[in-house]
C-alpha cells in the first residue's frame, strides 16, 4: 500500500461538497449516522470504509438525494444544498452507482441511458443515444452490448451500464457503492483505471467498500465509518492496512469498558470449555458444499466443516459473501447443487424445513421480519411457527391446543424476559430485541441437537444481544452444537470455539479464534487480504 | 352459411370488438405504468349511461365526449387513491363496479323505465351505410389506435418512462420521473378510452342503455390485456377474437333451428376467454411493480 | 432537544393515537358514514330528500321486530358469500367468484327434489350438495392458477358468467317445474327450512349461516390448517420457513370459499317462502348480486367472521330498509341507491389509513386559511396605499 501516490494539485482548499454533522435517525429509532462530517474534493478518489451497518450507504444516499438527513446539512461552494429527489442531485452533478442497480431489467442499455436524459415528449432518438454511448464507451474503456435487455447481461456488464448511465450525465461527483462485489479481478482493474482517469480529469469519486485491498490500490484518501460515526479521515499514502483494519473493526478503548466488560467474561481464555469429542463427523457435517444464489451465481463455493455437539462454530465475514445461502441450504430453504450436508448422519440436501426441524434443528433466521415472524400474528401464534403441527400443540382433527400453546408462550416470555402486553399482543408491537428473544425462545424450545443462528444479535441493543449470546452459550454448555453466522466480528471471536472467515463463498481459515492472530490480521482476512491458502 | 352470412358475422364482430379493443388498449397503457384497474366494468357502465344522457342533450358527439369525460374522472379517482394514497387497487376497482351497478340502475329508474332506456335515434352516432350493412366510424378508431399506442410505447420517451414506472420504479425515480404523476396520467388515458367504449355501446352501437349493458366486457378486456402481454396489437387481436365469438353467439340465437341452446352459446365468449388466458399465460410477463404502490425507500 | 409544539397539534396527535388503537372497526365505521354521505349527496342532487330517505331506511331496517327480522334475513346469505371472499383473501387470493359458486350451489340444492328423504337428513343432503357444487366451481380457477398461473380474478369472473348462463339453462330447461315453468322445482316440504318469525322471510337458515361463520372462525383461528392458511396469506416466506406448503393451503382456502358460496345459494332456495324454488326466466333474481354484495360485506367486516356477521346485519339492514325507503313519502328514493351507497363504502374502504387523511385535511385546511388571510391582508394593505 502506498504505492499509489497522488499529488494534490496546488488548487488550494477547493471542495465540491461538504457534509456537515449529518445525522440520520430512522423512524424506528435506529441511528444510522451520527454527526458525520466529510469534505469531498476534486481530483480525488475518496474511499468510504466500514463494516455492515456502519452508515456508508446511508451517507451516500443522503448525498445523492434519495434520503433527507435528520440533522445537519450539505454545503457546496455556492451555499447549502438540499436535494428532494435523486434527479435534483443528478442535475447538480452528483451521480450514484447503486449496489442494487437502478436499471430497468427489460430495457436495453441504450434505453436505460435514454431514460435519464432530458424529457421532450418526442420520438426516441435511440440512434443518437447509441452514438453518444459508443463515444463514451471508447473514452471510458467500458464496453457493453447496447441492444440487449439488461436482465440478460452478466452482472459485471450490468454494472458497466449503470456506470455509463451515470457518466453520460456529466457528473462531477461519482459515488460507487461496493462496485467490486460483483466483478472479477480483471474487471476490477478496468474499473479502477477508469476511476483514476476520471479523477485526473478533475472529478471527485467516492468509493464505498469494505475491502482493504481496494482502498490501498485506488484511493487517495480514506474515511472510516464505524456504527454511524466517522472514526478516521486520512490520506491513503499515510496509513497502513493494519491501522485501517483496526479503525474499521474497532479496538477496545478504555472509554468503552462498560460494553467490553460484558464481553470480557466471555473471552475464550476465561471460559470453561468441556472437552469436545471431535472424532468422526459432527452433528452437522458439510463437505464441498456448493450453493447457487438467486441470480445463478455461485454463492457458496465448496465449503467443508463440521460442527460438533458442545461447541460453537462461528462463521464471520462481511455479509454477502455466501453466508445466507449456506444457511438456507442447511435449513431447507434452498437446495445445494453439489456436495454433502448431513445432520446427525441424515442427508439434508433438498429436504423440507419441516423434516429438518424434526431432525432436531433450530434455525434462528437472519431476517426476523421476513423469515422469522409473521408480524401481524400474535406472540402465541409466532411461538409455534414451524412446530405448529407437533403433537404437543395439535390435537385431533388438527385443532390447536390453545391451553398448551398459551402455557408454552408464557414460559417463553418468562424464561427469556420477553416484554409484551401479553401472549396475544401482535408480534409487530414488540421491540426488535423482544422479537428476537421470541424467535430464539421458540427455536430453543424444540430442544434441538443443533442450532443454526444467523445474525442473531443484529439490530439489538446491548442488553438483548448479551442475553441471546448467553443463551447460546448455555445451550452449548449443555452439549448442543451451534452454528453461529455473524457479521459482528467481536461476537464470533468472543463466543466461537472454532471459526471460519467467509469470503466470496469460501472459508478463508478454519481454526480457533485465538489462533487467528491479532485483530489486524483478522480484519485483513475479512477484507480478502492474505491467506491465499484457503480450505 | 352463405357468404353474406359470413359478412354479416364479420360486421357484427367488428362492432363487438370496439368496446373490448378500446378498453383493453387503455388498460394496456395503465398496466404498463403499474396500475391494475378491475373497475373497468364500472367505468363502461357509467360512461354508457352518461354518454347516452349527453347525446340526448347535445347530440352524438357530445355523448361520446361526456362518456370520455366520465371515464377520465372515475379513473382519476382510482389513480389518486392508488398512487398518492397508497390504496389497494383491487378493492378500489371492486368499489367502482359496485357503485356503477347501483348508480346506473338508479339512474335508469329516474329516467322512467327501470332496467333500460332507449337512446333516441337522433342521438345516435351516424353510421356509414354500405351494401353489407351499417358500420360505425368508431370501428376505425378502434382499429387504428392500437397501432398508434404501439408506436408510442415503443418509440417515444414518454413510452419509455411509462414502462420504467411499471417495471422498476426505483430506476425511474432516480432518472427523475414522477412515478405517481405518470401513473395517474396513464390511468386517466385508459379511463378516457374505456369511457369512449362505454359511450360507444350506448350511443353508437346498441342504441340502448341497460342495467348490465357491459355484460362482463370490462373483465373480458382484462383478459385481452393478459393475453396481449401488454402489446396493444395483440390486445386488438384478442378483442377481435372475443368480439367474433360474441357475434357468433348472437348469430346463432337468430337461427330458426337452434343447434345448441342459446344459453350455451352465450357462454361461449367467456369460455373462449378462459381457454385463451390459460393457454397464453406461459409466455406472458408483466411489469414487476404492477399493483404495488411506490414508496421511496 | 425537545421542541415545544402548539397545543392544537398535540391534541390532534393524542386523538390520532387513541384512534389508531381501534383502527379496523373505526375505519369501517368511517367508511360506512362516508358511503352514506355520498348517497345523501347524490340523493340531494337528484332532487330527493336525504333525511326522509335515511329515516325510512333506518326505520325499515331496525324499526321493529319485524324489521329486524327482515334485515337479518337479507343479511343471512351475505354472511356466506362474504366468507368466500374473506377466506381466500386471508390466504392471499382474490376470489371474486362467489356469485357463480352461489348459483351452482342454489341449483344443486334444488336437486334434492328428486329424492325422498326424511326431514333433517333432507336438509343436510341439500346443503351438502350445494357445498360440493360451490366447491367444484371454485376448484377449477384454483387449479388453473396453480398449474397455469391464471390470475384468479379473471378466471373466477369468467366462471361467474358461465355459471349465470348455465344456471339459466338449467333452471329453464332441466330442473324446471313442469306445471309452472317460470320457476324450478320446489324444494320438497321435508327439506324446507321453517320460518323463524312468521310473516317475515327469516328462516332457520340464519342458524346455518351463523354456524358456518363460527365454523370458519374456528377453522381459521383454532386449527393448524387454518393457521397455515393465514400464515401463507400474510407472509409466504415465513410460512415456508415454518414448513408450510403454500400451494396446498391455497387449494384449501378456495375449496372452503366455494363451499361457503354454495351454501349461500342453498339457503336462499331452501329458506325463502313462498316458492322455495329458483325463479327462472328473468335471470334468477333472488340470487343475483348476492355474491358481489358479499364482497362489500367482507371488506367492511374486515375479513373476520365476527366482523362479517355485524357487517352483514348492516348491509342486510340497508337492503331491508331500502325496500321500505322506496315506497316512503311523496318522492321516494329507489332501492338501487342502496347499491350506490355500498359501492361508495367499498371505495372509501380502499383508502388505507382513512383516519390519517383527516388530520392531514385539517392541517391543509388550516394552512389554506392562513394563506388566504395573509393574501387578504396584503390586498387590503395595497388598497389602502
Amino acid at each position: 500500500m502506498g504505492d499509489t501516490v497522488t499529488e494534490q494539485p496546488a488548487r488550494g482548499k477547493s471542495y465540491v461538497l461538504r457534509a456537515e454533522r449529518i445525522t440520520k435517525i430512522y423512524s424506528d429509532g435506529t441511528a444510522a449516522l451520527k454527526e458525520a462530517t466529510v469534505e469531498i474534493r476534486p481530483y480525488q478518489i475518496l474511499g468510504l470504509l466500514g463494516e455492515n451497518g456502519a452508515g456508508k450507504t446511508t451517507l451516500t444516499k443522503i448525498l445523492s438525494g434519495l434520503l433527507p438527513p435528520t440533522h445537519g446539512r450539505v454545503i457546496s461552494p455556492k451555499g447549502p444544498v438540499r436535494f428532494t429527489s435523486p434527479r435534483e442531485a443528478l442535475d447538480f452533478g452528483i451521480g450514484m452507482v447503486h449496489q442494487h442497480f437502478a436499471l430497468v431489467g427489460t430495457f436495453t442499455a441504450a434505453e436505460n441511458v435514454a431514460l435519464s436524459h432530458e424529457r421532450p415528449f418526442s420520438q426516441l432518438q435511440l440512434a443518437k443515444t447509441r452514438e453518444r454511448l459508443a463515444a463514451l464507451m471508447e473514452e471510458s474503456g467500458l464496453h457493453v452490448p447496447l441492444d440487449v435487455p439488461i436482465e440478460k447481461l452478466a452482472v459485471g456488464e450490468q454494472q458497466r451500464v449503470e456506470i455509463l448511465k451515470v457518466l453520460s450525465r456529466d457528473v462531477n461527483l461519482l459515488i460507487l457503492d461496493e462496485p467490486t462485489s460483483v466483478l472479477t479481478p480483471l474487471e476490477v482493474d478496468v474499473l479502477f483505471s477508469l476511476l483514476e482517469r476520471l479523477r485526473d480529469e478533475g472529478k471527485s469519486i467516492i468509493l464505498i467498500t469494505h475491502k482493504l485491498k481496494e482502498v490501498g490500490s485506488v484511493t487517495d484518501r480514506v474515511v472510516v465509518l464505524r456504527q454511524g460515526e466517522m472514526v478516521g479521515d486520512v490520506r491513503t499514502a499515510e496509513v497502513t492496512s493494519q491501522k485501517l483494519a483496526r479503525l474499521m473493526v474497532g479496538e477496545a478503548l478504555d472509554e468503552e469498558v462498560d460494553a467490553v466488560e460484558l464481553r470480557d467474561e466471555e473471552l475464550p481464555s476465561t471460559r470453561r470449555r468441556a472437552e469436545v469429542d471431535r472424532s468422526g463427523a459432527g452433528v452437522l457435517h458439510v463437505e464441498n458444499l456448493v450453493v447457487r444464489g438467486n441470480t445463478g451465481e455461485t454463492a457458496v463455493d465448496g465449503v467443508t466443516f463440521d460442527v460438533y455437539g458442545g461447541e460453537i462454530f462461528g462463521i464471520a465475514g462481511v455479509e454477502g459473501n455466501g453466508q445466507s445461502e449456506l444457511v438456507e441450504a442447511l435449513t431447507g430453504l434452498r437446495t445445494a447443487v453439489s456436495g454433502v450436508a448431513t445432520i446427525k448422519g441424515t442427508d439434508v440436501i433438498g429436504m423440507d424445513p419441516n423434516r429438518i426441524y424434526r431432525l432436531g434443528v433450530a434455525h434462528i433466521p437472519e431476517d426476523r421480519w421476513v423469515l422469522g415472524l409473521v408480524l401481524p400474528f400474535t406472540l402465541a401464534e409466532n411461538a409455534i411457527l414451524g412446530i405448529h403441527r407437533w403433537e404437543r400443540f395439535r390435537g385431533p382433527l388438527s385443532v390447536l391446543r390453545r391451553g398448551r400453546i398459551t402455557k408454552h408462550v408464557r414460559e417463553l416470555m418468562d424464561r427469556f424476559d420477553i416484554q409484551a402486553t401479553g401472549p396475544n399482543a401482535p408480534a409487530k408491537s414488540l421491540s426488535g430485541g423482544n422479537q428476537q428473544k421470541l424467535i430464539v425462545g421458540r427455536e430453543l424450545a424444540k430442544d434441538p441437537a443443533i442450532i443454526v443462528a444467523s445474525q442473531p444479535t443484529r439490530g439489538l441493543d446491548i442488553g438483548a444481544a448479551h442475553y441471546i449470546r448467553q443463551t447460546l452459550q448455555e445451550m452449548c454448555d449443555r452439549g448442543r452444537a451451534i452454528l453461529l453466522v455473524s457479521a459482528d466480528l467481536d461476537e464470533v471471536l468472543a463466543h466461537a470455539d472454532r471459526m471460519a472467515i467467509m469470503y466470496e463463498g469460501k472459508f478463508m481459515e478454519v481454526c480457533a479464534p485465538s489462533d487467528l492472530g491479532d485483530r489486524e490480521r483478522i480484519g485483513m482476512l475479512m477484507g480478502g487480504v492474505g491467506c491465499e491458502e484457503m480450505s | 352459411m352463405s357468404a353474406s352470412d359470413i359478412l354479416q358475422l364479420l360486421r357484427i364482430a367488428l362492432h363487438a370488438m370496439v368496446p373490448l379493443a378500446l378498453t383493453a388498449v387503455g388498460e394496456v397503457v395503465g398496466e404498463t405504468a403499474g396500475l391494475f384497474n378491475i373497475g373497468l366494468e364500472g367505468i363502461l357502465l357509467l360512461s354508457a349511461f352518461a354518454g347516452a344522457l349527453g347525446a340526448e342533450a347535445g347530440g352524438p358527439l357530445v355523448g361520446l365526449i361526456v362518456g370520455m369525460g366520465v371515464g377520465a374522472a372515475v379513473s382519476l379517482v382510482f389513480a389518486v387513491i392508488n398512487t398518492y394514497w397508497k390504496g389497494t387497487q383491487m378493492v378500489t376497482g371492486i368499489g367502482i363496479n359496485l357503485f356503477a351497478m347501483g348508480f346506473v340502475a338508479f339512474g335508469l329508474i329516474q329516467l322512467g323505465a327501470p332496467g333500460f332506456h332507449d337512446v333516441p335515434k337522433a342521438a345516435e352516432v351516424i353510421k356509414w351505410r354500405t351494401g353489407v350493412g351499417s358500420f360505425s366510424p368508431i370501428i376505425l378508431v378502434a382499429l387504428i389506435l392500437p397501432f398508434f399506442i404501439f408506436w408510442f410505447l415503443r418509440r417515444t420517451r414518454a413510452g419509455l418512462m411509462l414502462k420504467a414506472a411499471g417495471e422498476m420504479p426505483e430506476a425511474a425515480d432516480v432518472a427523475g420521473i414522477n412515478i405517481n404523476g405518470i401513473r395517474v396520467v396513464a390511468a386517466m388515458f385508459g379511463g378516457v378510452l374505456a369511457g369512449l367504449a362505454g359511450a360507444y355501446m350506448s350511443v353508437a352501437w346498441m342504441g340502448v342503455v341497460t342495467k348490465d349493458l357491459s355484460a362482463g366486457r370490462g373483465f373480458i378486456s382484462l383478459a385481452c390485456v393478459v393475453f396481449s402481454g401488454l402489446n396493444p396489437l395483440l390486445a386488438l387481436l384478442a378483442a377481435f377474437i372475443f368480439g367474433f365469438f360474441q357475434a357468433l353467439a348472437e348469430w346463432v340465437k337468430t337461427l330458426p333451428a337452434k343447434p345448441i341452446p342459446g344459453e350455451f352459446v352465450s357462454m361461449l365468449p367467456y369460455i373462449v376467454t378462459l381457454l385463451v388466458v390459460s393457454g397464453a399465460i406461459g409466455r406472458v410477463r408483466f411489469p414487476k411493480a404492477l399493483g404495488v404502490p411506490y414508496k421511496r425507500e | 432537544m425537545t421542541e415545544t409544539r402548539p397545543i392544537e397539534s398535540r391534541l390532534l396527535r393524542g386523538v390520532h393515537r387513541t384512534l389508531t388503537g381501534l383502527h379496523p372497526a373505526l375505519e369501517s365505521l368511517i367508511a360506512a358514514l362516508v358511503g352514506l354521505l355520498v348517497g345523501a349527496i347524490l340523493m340531494y342532487i337528484w332532487g330527493f330528500d336525504p333525511w326522509k330517505a335515511y329515516y325510512a331506511l333506518i326505520r325499515g331496517a331496525y324499526g321493529g321486530s319485524y324489521e329486524w327480522a327482515s334485515s337479518i334475513a337479507r343479511g343471512t346469505p351475505l354472511i356466506l358469500t362474504a366468507l368466500t371472499f374473506s377466506i381466500c383473501l386471508r390466504a392471499g387470493m382474490f376470489n371474486i367468484g362467489a356469485e357463480g359458486q352461489m348459483y351452482m350451489g342454489g341449483i344443486a340444492s334444488v336437486l334434492i327434489a328428486y329424492f325422498v328423504l326424511p326431514r333433517g337428513l333432507h336438509h343436510i343432503v341439500g346443503l351438502i350438495l350445494a357445498g360440493i357444487a360451490g366447491a367444484v366451481w371454485s376448484l377449477v380457477p384454483a387449479f388453473l392458477k396453480l398449474t397455469r398461473g391464471v390470475h384468479e380474478v379473471i378466471s373466477t369472473i369468467m366462471f361467474n358468467w358461465i355459471a349465470r348462463w348455465l344456471g339459466l339453462y338449467l333452471t329453464i330447461f332441466v330442473i324446471v317445474d313442469p306445471i309452472r315453468n317460470e320457476k324450478t322445482l320446489s324444494i320438497p316440504l321435508s327439506a324446507r327450512f321453517p320460518l323463524l318469525v312468521r310473516g317475515t322471510d327469516l328462516s332457520y337458515t340464519v342458524f346455518v349461516a351463523v354456524a358456518f361463520a363460527l365454523l370458519v372462525y374456528f377453522l381459521l383461528w383454532r386449527t393448524a390448517m387454518g393457521y397455515e392458511v393465514r400464515a401463507a396469506g400474510l407472509n409466504p416466506t415465513a410460512a415456508r420457513y415454518g414448513g408450510i406448503h403454500n400451494r396446498r393451503t391455497m387449494f384449501l382456502a378456495f375449496i372452503l370459499g366455494g363451499i361457503s358460496a354454495g351454501l349461500a345459494g342453498a339457503i336462499i332456495v331452501m329458506g325463502q317462502p313462498p316458492t322455495y324454488a329458483i325463479l327462472g326466466g328473468g335471470g334468477m333474481p333472488q340470487l343475483m348480486n348476492i355474491g358481489f354484495d358479499g364482497m362489500a360485506v367482507a371488506m367492511v367486516g374486515r375479513n373476520h367472521p365476527i366482523g362479517i356477521l355485524v357487517a352483514a346485519l348492516f348491509f342486510g339492514g340497508l337492503n331491508a330498509g331500502g325496500r321500505v325507503m322506496q315506497f316512503y313519502g311523496s318522492n321516494p328514493v329507489p332501492l338501487e341507491m342502496v347499491r350506490v351507497v355500498m359501492g361508495a363504502i367499498v371505495l372509501a374502504m380502499s383508502i388505507p389509513e382513512l383516519i390519517r387523511l383527516f388530520p392531514m385535511i385539517r392541517k391543509r385546511g388550516e394552512e389554506l386559511i392562513r394563506l388566504l388571510r395573509r393574501v387578504g391582508r396584503r390586498g387590503e394593505e395595497r388598497k389602502a396605499s
